[in-house]
Formats: C-alpha cells, sequence, structure tokens
C-alpha cells in the first residue's frame, strides 16, 4: 500500500487515460466519444504535469510538448478509429510527430528517412490496399473490436511498470557514467565521436553506416533484395497469369 | 558535457512507452488486417525514439544506426505484409482477421468475443456506407432496379459474417 500512496499520481493519471482509450474503442453500443476523450485527456495531462521539468531550453520543451501531444493523440485516433481509411492518415501523422522528436534528439537524417518510407510510401501503398479491398463502405469487422478493455488493462499495466522503472532509474547519474564508461569501450569506434564534437550529423552518421556496420549495410540491402522478390511471389496472381 | 546536462531523457523515455502500448492495444483488440500491420509499425516507432534517446544520452550513433536498421527490416515487413494480405483477401473477400480463427488448435476453444458482437448487423445507420458523390446525369441502364446500388451495401456488409458459418 506504501507505494501506492507515493505513486497515486501515476496511477491515477494512467487509470484515467487507460479508461478514456477503452471507451473510445469501437464497440457495438454508440456511446459518445467526449466522456472518453475528456478522461483521455485528464489523464495525459496529469501525466505531462508529473513529467514537466522547469530547466532546459525553453524552445526544446515547447516543442517536445507539441510532437509528444500529437504523438499521443493521434496514436490514440489511429488505434480507435472506425474506418481504416481514417486510421492510416492518423498514422501518418503520428510518424510526423515522431519524427520532429527524433529531430530534437538531433537525429535529422533518420527523421527525414522516416517521413519518405512511412507518409511516403508505407502509407500510400496501405491505402491503395484498403481502397481495393473496401469498395463497398463500412465494414462490421471495423466497428467492432476485440475485448478492448482487457487489452487496455493489460496494455496500461505494462506501461504503468515501465513509466515506474524509468522514473526510479536515476537518468542523470546513468548518463554520467554512461560517458565515463566510454573511454573503457574499444569496438565501433567511429559511431562514438568525442564529447565536444556534435552527435547525429550527417557526415558522422554515413562514416559510422559504412565503416562499423559495412556488413549490417549490405546485409540489410540483401535483405530488401530478398523481400522484394518475397514480395512479388506472394502476391495475388490474376488468372492470365499478369500480376 | 553541456548536452548531456541540458538533456531530459526521461520524457522521451516515456512517449516512446506510450507509442509503444498504443500500439500494442491497435493490434490485440482491432480486427482490420491492416490496422494490425499498421499498429504493429507504431510499436516499431515507439522502439526507434526509445533507441535514439538512448543514443543520444551515450553520446554515440549506435541507436540512430540501429534505428535506420528497424527502418529497413519495417520496410521489407510492409512488403511482405501487404502481399500476404491481399493473398488473405483474395480467399476470404474480407480483411477480417476472425475469419481465420478456424486456423486454431481443435481443442482450442473460440476466441473472445463479445455476446452483441455476434449480431451481424450494423447498428449505426449513419456507418453503414460512406458519402457518395452526386452522379452527375441520369444513370445507364443497369439489370435490376435503380436502388440497386443501396442494397449491394447491405449485402455486402452482412456477408463478411454469413461467410464465417
Amino acid at each position: 500500500m506504501h507505494w501506492m500512496i507515493e505513486n497515486w499520481l501515476l496511477i491515477v493519471s494512467l487509470g484515467l487515460l487507460g479508461l478514456g482509450v477503452g471507451l473510445l474503442m469501437p464497440t457495438s453500443r454508440e456511446r459518445s466519444r467526449v466522456v472518453g476523450w475528456l478522461l483521455a485527456m485528464a489523464g495525459v495531462g496529469l501525466l505531462a504535469s508529473r513529467l514537466h521539468v522547469a530547466t532546459g531550453p525553453l524552445t526544446e520543451s515547447i516543442l517536445f510538448w507539441i510532437f509528444a501531444t500529437g504523438a499521443i493523440v493521434c496514436g490514440i485516433l489511429m488505434i480507435t478509429s472506425r474506418n481504416p481509411v481514417y486510421a492510416a492518415l492518423w498514422f501518418a501523422l503520428v510518424t510526423f510527430s515522431s519524427c520532429g522528436l527524433f529531430l530534437l534528439q538531433s537525429a535529422p537524417f533518420l527523421a527525414a528517412a522516416t517521413v519518405i518510407v512511412y507518409a511516403g510510401a508505407i502509407i500510400v501503398t496501405f491505402l491503395f490496399v484498403i481502397m481495393l479491398a473496401q469498395q463497398a463502405g463500412a465494414t462490421l469487422y471495423d466497428q467492432r473490436s476485440r475485448q478492448p478493455m482487457l487489452a487496455t488493462l493489460l496494455a496500461f499495466v505494462l506501461l504503468g511498470s515501465l513509466i515506474y522503472t524509468i522514473k526510479v532509474w536515476d537518468t542523470h547519474q546513468a548518463a554520467a557514467a554512461a560517458i565515463e564508461l566510454r573511454a573503457a569501450i574499444t569496438t565501433n569506434e567511429l559511431s562514438r565521436p568525442a564529447l565536444n564534437q556534435p552527435v547525429g550529423t550527417m557526415h558522422g552518421l554515413g562514416r559510422a553506416l559504412f565503416s562499423d556496420y559495412l556488413f549490417a549495410v549490405e546485409l540489410a540491402g540483401t535483405l530488401l533484395l530478398i523481400a522484394v522478390i518475397g514480395a512479388i511471389a506472394m502476391a495475388p496472381r490474376r488468372p492470365e497469369g499478369t500480376l | 558535457m553541456l548536452a548531456i546536462e541540458t538533456l531530459e531523457v526521461e520524457r522521451y523515455l516515456v512517449v516512446g512507452a506510450m507509442l509503444f502500448v498504443l500500439g500494442a492495444i491497435g493490434f490485440l483488440t482491432r480486427r482490420n488486417l491492416i490496422l494490425m500491420v499498421l499498429s504493429a509499425e507504431l510499436m516499431l516507432h515507439g522502439v526507434s525514439l526509445t533507441l535514439v534517446t538512448f543514443g543520444r544520452m551515450h553520446h554515440s550513433l549506435e541507436g540512430q544506426s540501429f534505428s535506420i536498421f528497424i527502418l529497413t527490416v519495417a520496410t521489407c515487413e510492409a512488403g511482405l505484409s501487404l502481399s500476404l494480405i491481399l493473398a488473405l483477401y483474395k480467399r476470404t473477400k474480407s480483411l477480417d482477421v476472425e475469419l481465420w480463427s478456424t486456423l486454431r488448435e481443435a481443442e482450442l476453444p473460440l476466441p473472445l468475443l463479445d455476446d452483441d458482437q455476434r449480431k451481424s448487423k450494423l447498428t449505426l445507420p449513419m456507418l453503414t456506407s460512406f458519402p457518395l458523390l452526386t452522379p452527375a446525369g441520369r444513370a445507364p441502364e443497369q439489370r435490376g432496379t435503380s436502388g440497386e446500388i443501396h442494397t449491394e451495401n447491405g449485402v455486402s456488409l452482412s456477408s463478411s459474417r454469413s461467410e464465417r458459418k
């Protein structure tokens, strides 16, 4: 009971958020979505008040909150949407928001590549398949979800334990220890820029990818080739033999 | 060292964990095959964000490189899953994953379903069809009556359930 009193804010915020998400999931009963959204937003707000830190540059904080709220709200909208086309579009917005977070974590190449690959390629092909398969309109199976409350409860228990672990683990001390540890590690030298150098430049990332991870890059290329061959081999054909 | 001190690791990790958990909920509850794959991609976003955050915390490029490989594998996964989904769709004419629950072991029970889910009718009238564009001019002559478009919708909606039996 003691730790419950200590962590009441975490438990209450995750409970509100989980209840909101569970109420928003599509079911046969028509519910007002307002209640679910109010509960979910209250949970997000409580969690945000716990995570708020006054230190650090203000611009990064503001950008972080914009992108983080965007990612989480669009993620909830995506998994609760009754229309798969809208769900795919919300997923594109989640992708943009998390690319903003990548940029804040000084990973510009990864952000650009994720936008191109996810929002540019994956979403478009998924939309093609949705529109090919669901020409008749809304379908029954999109209006019903399997055991929404049970799944939400289990997932939020997992989230609570994850956040509790992150909180217990002292990140500042761990970061300082990690910097001290660097001297002892001798592998992947090009992936570790000097402490006074910026991390995540295109130059440094390219050097790291094509020296430390050269074999992995070759393997990834081979994997892409095999996946293309497999996708063409598995895709259904028309009776006349063409794709 | 300045970059480390101003860095707030915790909140990025929390956002990554939340994205992962939202994707897990979507994967477990949604019944549309495509939405299940998209939810798995949402989980991958959460993992990528966590890896990038750890990489920045350690002031190294290993997290970013790992995320780039995750991106490559996710692309392969999306292509393969799309062709698999198309092959499955060709057999059942539906994206419902429940139609494939007959593949389970013989002694296992039916998957958990709410009782009211067994009703094979849409209860919300606004959801039975998407809005259509107004047709321009007279509709061309077709076999059957003029109201065919609407009944076609109704038939295809209820057919996804009746195929199961």
